[in-house]
């Protein structure tokens, strides 16, 4: 350390306070904070491989050598690095966390572990570890000691090594240092800049799930896994370090400040898991803890104590009363009719009532299961410092309008409608917990007051997000967790689609069905007025295709290929480059490197891919997987599970869809009716299962359109056209001319209906969209899409197939009737439109951080907000923005047109702007308007 | 003089982005002044310029417009765009301010325009938009301004801009000349200037101007070389050669290859008002059709001006008594300014010794006559500026005896556009009935293409006046009116492809169609009004132009 440095003596007093916080808590019961689990130590170990599996394609990146862990506490994130590096070391400050690993490694080979001074890696030798990482741990440390860290890791790590440090992103204020278990959050540009002093350089920070994580977005902080490499030496010493985290690095010990309130609170967390459990004893013994050691927490210790007290369930009888609740109905009646008459209907049906009420000091409380839905005890005291805490967060203090989740008993509601500056709405996600509230507590003076209160039961929710903070109670996660996650989903989904302009690429293949999707997907985007680019790499197509012609050997032509897509995806990044994005959506099969996929992410680009489809069929996502933030897949369950092992950020269901546009009913000609139409027809490529099935239909009056089917009998006569491919439109023409389309799912291995097939191929939106008849073979998700025998009929068999064909065709009116609903419910519910709406609620709703600091530098944002003493100069760039125009003069100008209706004062200043523009760049080049002297 | 507008108080002039055009704006600006002594007037220019304003003589405020910081934040892109327009609004509420009542546009450029119809003036003259952003030329004489410097017109056009530009803003009493102030500090050091150099002639000061604002309107370094060398060295002359900073590179080999004491460059050593003061003290300037040939006539200097590639005498030469023009004679000139030349062959068309020698002749007085000996009238036409009776500048011939085709276009349309735009007394003007039956008579002389002209001309009136009856009546199917509105695109689109084909012809189609793009509002009736004023004045103008061609011999 220079001279510059911190003293030794403020190193030594940190070390010995994490030292003895460590022990004293390893000492108590090690599980308690780093796990789930409550008793099995190979959990421990389970827990600690899915950990570790945060830290992607570590193997790609660096050389399975030496890895090093900083903070390993009993190790249990060892034996899953021990199975990719050669040698694995841990180190941490506690002797009693390392004497633990110990015990728990047991003799594994190649696994070691040490103790260290708690801020520096005094044992590793200089240029010696491969691979750095650290979970859960950096940000418990002081920032004085994280700060030495970066610099020890720096020292330790070889030149091409790679470091991959689990931290917090976010904005908080600085903790009191002596408090060493605490989620300390630092901004993306103090952990580059530290980094950068330390001589390490940010590649990514790449978002990351973790316990808790519900609770973290409350708190405004975002799990990430920084990954750096090394840079150059250091510029800066542990001082400036610990001073680019946080600029007013906080005084070493603050005797006010609070530092158990985590440690408390998880120890609390802990009792009530353990007496859940039945397991009455530990959970006193965690209680004790908390009143024992955390002396300087928030957390009310009196409060500790009565439970202590009442460990034994002393739960009150439920407390129910018609009068109450029928006040509080007729009150609702008229300020939330809906919800009225939802609690009507609850009321009268006869359903399994799984909420309870109990008594407590300030009234009533709901239990969910073992679960209070407000503070056991103490609900109102509780509740107002909740909402004194909630009211401390910036955002809350910034916004008009709160919109909590979860009723329980409606104390914290009644507590922060006592500040009147704030409209506040509810959104219950449980009916029961309503109900029950209003059978327990006379809400008439809350009702009213509130702006709104919503039941959410269905995935339809409307939200004004306007100026709101949206606040998850962390009881109704436990209770209704999938429910709070829509909610959440939704919330941010509708802000991001509000307040969000990302600008956003589609990139399709080269050739093949998903090109059409990939366009369908640019149009369904333009038209929900986002700001996209549609990137047609279809002209690329043929160069591809002549390598066979030029290279005979496969594994040199597929080299040669892979040498041409390098190629094309250099091209990507400079155009890309050029015109910056926010959003790349890949379509399945795009052309793009992962190298190039790395950069972009590098950039803080958002990649995705829609794979639509077969991943059993198509494995390449076993490589790419891991590149993108966001998997779409038509298919789910395995396939969705799989993917997300491949590395792949977060991964959802997303079948594909129609476009009206294109797939809708046509009036034809004659001689159309003639080219295209037939009592029934096929379009489709000539797949194994297809032919075998197909060859046993040719004694039908059947047409077959599209590529890649055999010439021999009985094909030559049933194959229209040669074979050749077809346009959508001519798709669409085939689909109103024929009598009964078929639409048979592809299978390479399986003779007639695939038994297991699952996802939906686009045909059946199309036929649907184009209210075209069609017999579709059965698939698993089918039935979500379409109801069977009411919008679509399906078949099980060839067999099945051949009767419905004879049935069918000679009922046109009930093939119309289906058509019909089919159609209806293809426009209703499976466009494109309704798709990418989806897709962007997922990526907003996961993302919204991310795009949103985006936002703050994307330079339409700043020409945005400079442009705010004059708003009709604003509204013009945000109109441009929007329409993915360029961040100069002529993107903003390129709409406004003479001729077209008077021009405002703002419209002609801007072509004022373009006609100076255009006019001195002539005379820069020597033309018009040349200046005479 | 017919006049708009001829009271004016608070007058704003638009002339952004030249220095010649500024000083060529002088006549009008002290027109305004002697025709309202009371008036106000501000001038816009752009920035670089703001000096030369200082020295022009009634200018009461000078604004300026920064281009080059408006054009390096859009260049800047992203928040220089907002910058940009920022500074734009600020000017504009700026201008808004004054409360001008009469603003005169110089510029044709589009965004003039625009800033023009921003600031709601109610009354103008020369180029502004309406509120759709489309070009509005109200004035007659701005339109004839638009029309004479288009390509295909310009060789038929013998009227000064500068009196164009001054009858677009009324003003009929003016100056012959353009006007500068000579300041007694800039006097004083060009005094000293000329004191410090090392003359060791006696004879005249001669200016040269080497440079010029497109390399293709520049004479070769090599000719001005010879030009001042037979200065020099047979006429006893002292020369000095002007220049901006960014021409040093072009005077500097001249100076070099003269080599001789009795030339000096003072290239980047003067100011505006200090270039002005030195060409007030030189006897000659030598140039092409540069700012400087206009800050020399507008000090009293005379000039031999050389127009070359796209200059044109006419349209910019020299305003002022008694300066010599000289425009080579090819084929393609004057050519476009927008385009390269990568061969300027007019260059070679004029003789050193000739303008050395005209240079000389015009320090003894105004030269009268060439011997087509000395200038070749096939290779160059020299030509003497003068002003006529009306107080409009001309170019006289000196090295020509008889009248050309050109001479006699030109000087058939000088006298149309004086007759019918400016109401002055015309020699041979004819009479002219509205419904007259003489095209025969009148137009069998010559001018081609022209009775077809006046036939479209006398058909448009006719079809609006079927126009105006189908209006009028009510059971006149809908049809009826899409049919004669056909008619009318018809014969619009015949009269100007006519004047495409017959060149001559140009200058009267053009200001058809100018005339027809700025009709005024929407109703049928009002239209077809303007419209019928349009046709007309076309059949009238047709009818003068063939009396006038054919009276000239």
């Amino acid at each position: 350390m220079s001279e510059k440095d911190f003293s030794l003596a403020v190193f030594t007093t940190l070390s010995e306070r994490m030292r003895e916080d460590w022990n004293r808590r390893v000492r108590y019961d090690y599980r308690l904070w780093v796990t789930n689990t409550l008793t099995k130590n190979a959990e421990l170990l389970d827990e600690g491989e899915r950990d570790f599996a945060v830290f992607k394609n570590i193997a790609q990146q660096t050389k399975r050598g030496v890895a090093l862990e900083v903070g390993c506490g009993v190790g249990r994130m060892l034996p899953a690095a021990k199975r990719v590096f050669q040698s694995v070391l841990g180190v941490d400050i506690s002797e009693e966390a390392i004497q633990k690993a110990r015990t728990l490694l047991d003799s594994a080979s190649g696994i070691s572990v040490e103790t260290s001074s708690g801020f520096t890696l005094e044992n590793v030798a200089d240029n010696s570890i491969d691979y750095v990482w650290s979970f859960a741990s950096m940000p418990h440390m002081p920032t004085r000691v994280f700060a030495s860290y970066l610099s020890e890791i720096q020292r330790v790590v070889v030149p091409e090594g790679l470091v991959q440090l689990q931290v917090f992103l976010g904005e908080q204020a600085p903790p009191n240092e002596f408090d060493t278990l605490r989620m300390r959050a630092y901004t993306m540009s103090a952990l580059e800049s530290a980094c950068a002093l330390a001589g390490l350089q940010v590649e990514v920070f790449e978002p990351i799930t973790m316990p808790l994580s519900d609770c973290l977005s409350e708190l405004g902080i975002e799990p990430v896994v920084m990954t750096c490499r090394l840079s150059e030496s250091p510029k800066g010493s542990i001082e400036a370090i610990a001073a680019a985290l946080l600029p007013d690095t906080p005084e070493l010990y603050d005797a006010m400040a609070p530092c158990a309130d985590f440690e408390a609170w998880l120890a609390t967390h802990y009792a009530d898991r353990l007496h859940s459990d039945g397991d009455f004893d530990r959970a006193r013994r965690a209680l004790e803890y908390v009143i024992q050691n955390c002396k300087t927490t928030t957390v009310d210790v009196s409060d500790i104590m009565q439970r202590l007290e009442g460990l034994s369930d002393k739960r009150e009888s439920p407390v129910m009363s018609t009068d109450v609740f029928e006040q509080n109905m007729a009150c609702l009646r008229d300020v939330c009719p809906a919800v009225y008459s939802q609690l009507v209907s609850f009321r009268s049906a006869d359903s399994k009532r799984a909420i309870r009420i109990s008594g407590s000091e300030d009234g009533p409380v709901l239990w969910s299961g073992k679960t209070c839905l407000d503070h056991p005890q103490k609900p109102i005291r509780a509740a107002e410092a909740w909402v004194k805490r909630t009211y401390s967060e910036e955002a809350v203090q910034k916004s008009s309008r709160i919109i909590v989740v979860g009723f329980g008993a409606g104390y914290h509601i009644e507590a922060l409608l006592a500040d009147s500056s704030k409209r506040v709405s509810c959104i219950e996600p449980d009916i029961e917990v309503l109900y029950a509230a209003f059978c327990a507590r006379d809400l008439r003076t809350v009702i009213p007051r509130l702006e709104s209160l919503v039941l959410y039961e269905e995935q339809a929710l409307e939200l004004d997000c306007n100026d709101a903070q949206l606040i998850v109670r962390p009881q109704a996660i436990i209770v209704s967790a999938e429910k709070a996650e829509d909610i959440q989903r939704h919330f941010y989904a509708t802000r991001g689609t509000q307040s969000l302009h990302p600008r956003i690429a589609v990139l399709g293949p080269l050739q093949g069905g998903t090109l059409s999707i990939g366009e369908y997907t640019t149009h369904a985007l333009q038209a929900l007025g986002q700001n996209v680019r549609g990137i047609d790499m279809s002209g690329f197509n043929d160069p591809y295709m002549l390598v066979s012609s030029l290279i005979r050997d496969e594994f040199k032509q597929k080299a040669a290929r892979q040498m041409y897509i390098e190629t094309l995806s250099t091209f990507l990044l400079e155009s890309l480059t050029e015109r910056p994005i926010d959003i790349l959506i890949c379509m399945a099969q795009a052309p793009i490197s992962p190298k190039v996929l790395m950069e972009f992410r590098k950039r803080g680009v958002i990649t995705v891919l829609w794979f639509v489809e077969d991943y059993l069929r198509f494995t390449y996502w076993k490589e790419t997987a891991q590149f993108f933030d966001y998997v779409f897949t038509i298919q789910k369950g395995v396939c969705i599970e799989e993917i997300r092992k491949a590395g792949a950020g977060r991964v959802h269901y997303l079948p594909t869809a129609c476009n009206p546009l294109v797939h809708a009913p046509v009036e034809l000609t004659d001689a159309e009716k003639e080219r295209w139409g037939s009592p029934l027809s096929f379009v489709g490529a000539g797949y194994y299962n297809r032919q075998q099935t197909f060859a046993s239909l040719s004694h039908y009056p059947l047409k077959i359109w599209g590529t890649e089917w055999p010439t021999a009998r009985p094909f030559d006569k049933l194959v229209q056209e040669s074979g050749r491919r077809l346009k959508p439109e001519e798709y669409n023409k085939i689909f109103n001319a024929t009598d009964v389309n078929i639409n048979l799912h592809s299978s390479t291995e399986r003779d007639g209906v695939d038994p297991t097939g699952d996802f939906v191929n686009p045909r059946t939106f199309e036929l649907a969209s184009a209210g075209a008849f069609q017999l579709v073979d059965e698939r698993s998700l089918l039935a979500e899409c379409f109801i069977p025998g009411e919008e679509i009929v399906t078949f099980s068999s060839v067999e099945d197939l051949r009767q419905k064909i004879e049935y069918y065709r000679e009922r046109p009116s009930e093939r119309m009737a289906i058509a019909e609903k089919a159609r209806t419910r293809a426009l209703r519910d499976h466009t494109y439109e309704k798709r990418v709406e989806q897709m962007l609620e997922y990526i907003y709703a996961g993302s919204y951080k991310r795009l949103q600091d985006r936002q703050g530098t994307n330079p339409w944002s700043q020409m945005i907000e400079k442009a705010s003493f004059d708003p009709e100069l604003q509204r013009q760039c945000e109109r441009a923005s929007a329409r993915g125009a360029d961040p100069v003069l002529d993107g903003i100008v390129s709409e406004i047109v003479t001729g077209h209706g008077s021009l405002t004062e703002a419209e002609q200043k801007l072509l004022f702007l373009h006609h100076v523009k255009k006019q001195i760049l002539r005379m820069d080049k020597g033309g018009a308007g040349v200046k005479n002297g | 003089m017919k006049k708009r507008f001829p009271k004016k108080q608070k007058v704003l002039l638009v002339n952004i982005t030249r220095l010649g055009d500024m000083l060529q704006s002088t006549p009008t600006i002290a027109g305004i002044k002697m025709e309202n002594p009371d008036c106000h007037i501000t001038v816009l220019v752009e920035k670089q310029f703001e000096s030369i304003c200082h020295i022009i003589p009634n200018v009461d405020r000078v604004i300026s417009i920064d281009l080059t910081f408006t054009c390096r934040a859009l260049a800047a892109e992203g928040t220089g765009v907002i910058e940009a327009y920022e500074y734009i609004s600020k000017l504009v509420e700026e201008l808004k301010a004054e409360e001008f009542d009469y603003c005169l546009n110089m510029s044709s450029s589009a965004y003039t325009a625009l800033l023009l119809n921003m600031l709601k003036i109610p009354r103008a003259g020369g180029w502004t938009a309406d509120a759709e952003g489309y070009r509005v030329i109200e004035s007659e004489w701005a339109r004839l301004f638009a029309t004479s410097v288009h390509y295909h017109n310009r060789l038929y056009n013998s009227l000064n801009l500068v009196d164009i530009f001054r009858c677009s803003a009324d003003v009929e009493q003016h100056p012959e000349h353009l006007l500068v102030h000579v300041e007694p500090e800039a006097l004083a050091y060009a005094d000293s200037l000329l004191a410090e150099a090392a003359f060791s002639n006696s004879g005249p000061l001669i200016a040269v101007q080497a440079g010029a604002s497109q390399a293709k309107r520049q004479w070769s370094p090599s000719r001005f070389v010879e030009m001042i060398k037979i200065l020099v060295e047979e006429h006893d002359a002292r020369v000095i050669l002007t220049g901006a900073p960014s021409e040093r590179a072009i005077v500097e080999p001249i100076v070099e290859q003269c080599q001789s004491n009795n030339v000096i460059s003072v290239v980047g050593k003067t100011s505006i008002p200090q270039l002005t003061a030195l060409l007030h003290r030189a006897e000659v300037l030598v140039t092409g059709d540069t700012g400087p040939m206009h800050i020399a006539v507008a000090t009293g200097t005379p000039v031999i001006s050389m127009f070359l590639a796209s200059a044109y005498g006419f349209e910019t030469g020299p305003y002022g008594n008694g300066n010599i023009v000289l425009q080579p004679v090819i084929g393609c000139g004057p050519c476009n300014p927008n385009k390269a030349c990568s061969r300027p062959d007019c260059h070679d068309l004029i003789a050193p010794r000739l303008v050395a020698e005209l240079a000389i002749e015009r320090t003894r007085g105004i030269v009268e006559y060439v011997d087509r000996e000395r200038a070749n009238p096939d290779e160059v036409l020299v030509y003497n500026s003068y002003f006529d009776s009306h107080g409009f500048c001309n170019l006289k011939p000196l090295n020509v005896d008889k009248s050309d085709q050109l001479l006699r276009y030109r000087e058939a349309y000088r006298k149309l556009w004086l007759d019918d735009l400016g109401g002055f007394e015309v020699e041979d003007a004819p009479v002219i009935e509205q419904k007259t039956t003489s095209k025969l008579t009148v137009l069998d002389d010559g001018i081609e293409g022209l009775v077809d002209v006046l036939d479209c001309a006398e058909n448009g009136l006719r079809l609006i006046e079927d126009l105006r009856s189908a209006i009028f009546d009510k059971q006149v199917p809908a049809a009826k009116l899409r049919e004669i509105n056909d008619g009318l695109a018809t014969l619009d689109r015949e009269i100007e492809e006519l004047g495409f084909h017959h060149s001559p012809l140009g200058a009267l189609t053009k200001m058809f169609v100018f005339a027809k793009e700025n009709l005024k509002g929407s109703d049928a009736l009002n239209l077809a009004s303007q419209m019928k004023e349009v046709y007309g004045d076309l059949a009238r103008r047709c009818k003068k132009l063939g009396v006038y061609y054919s009276t000239i011999q």
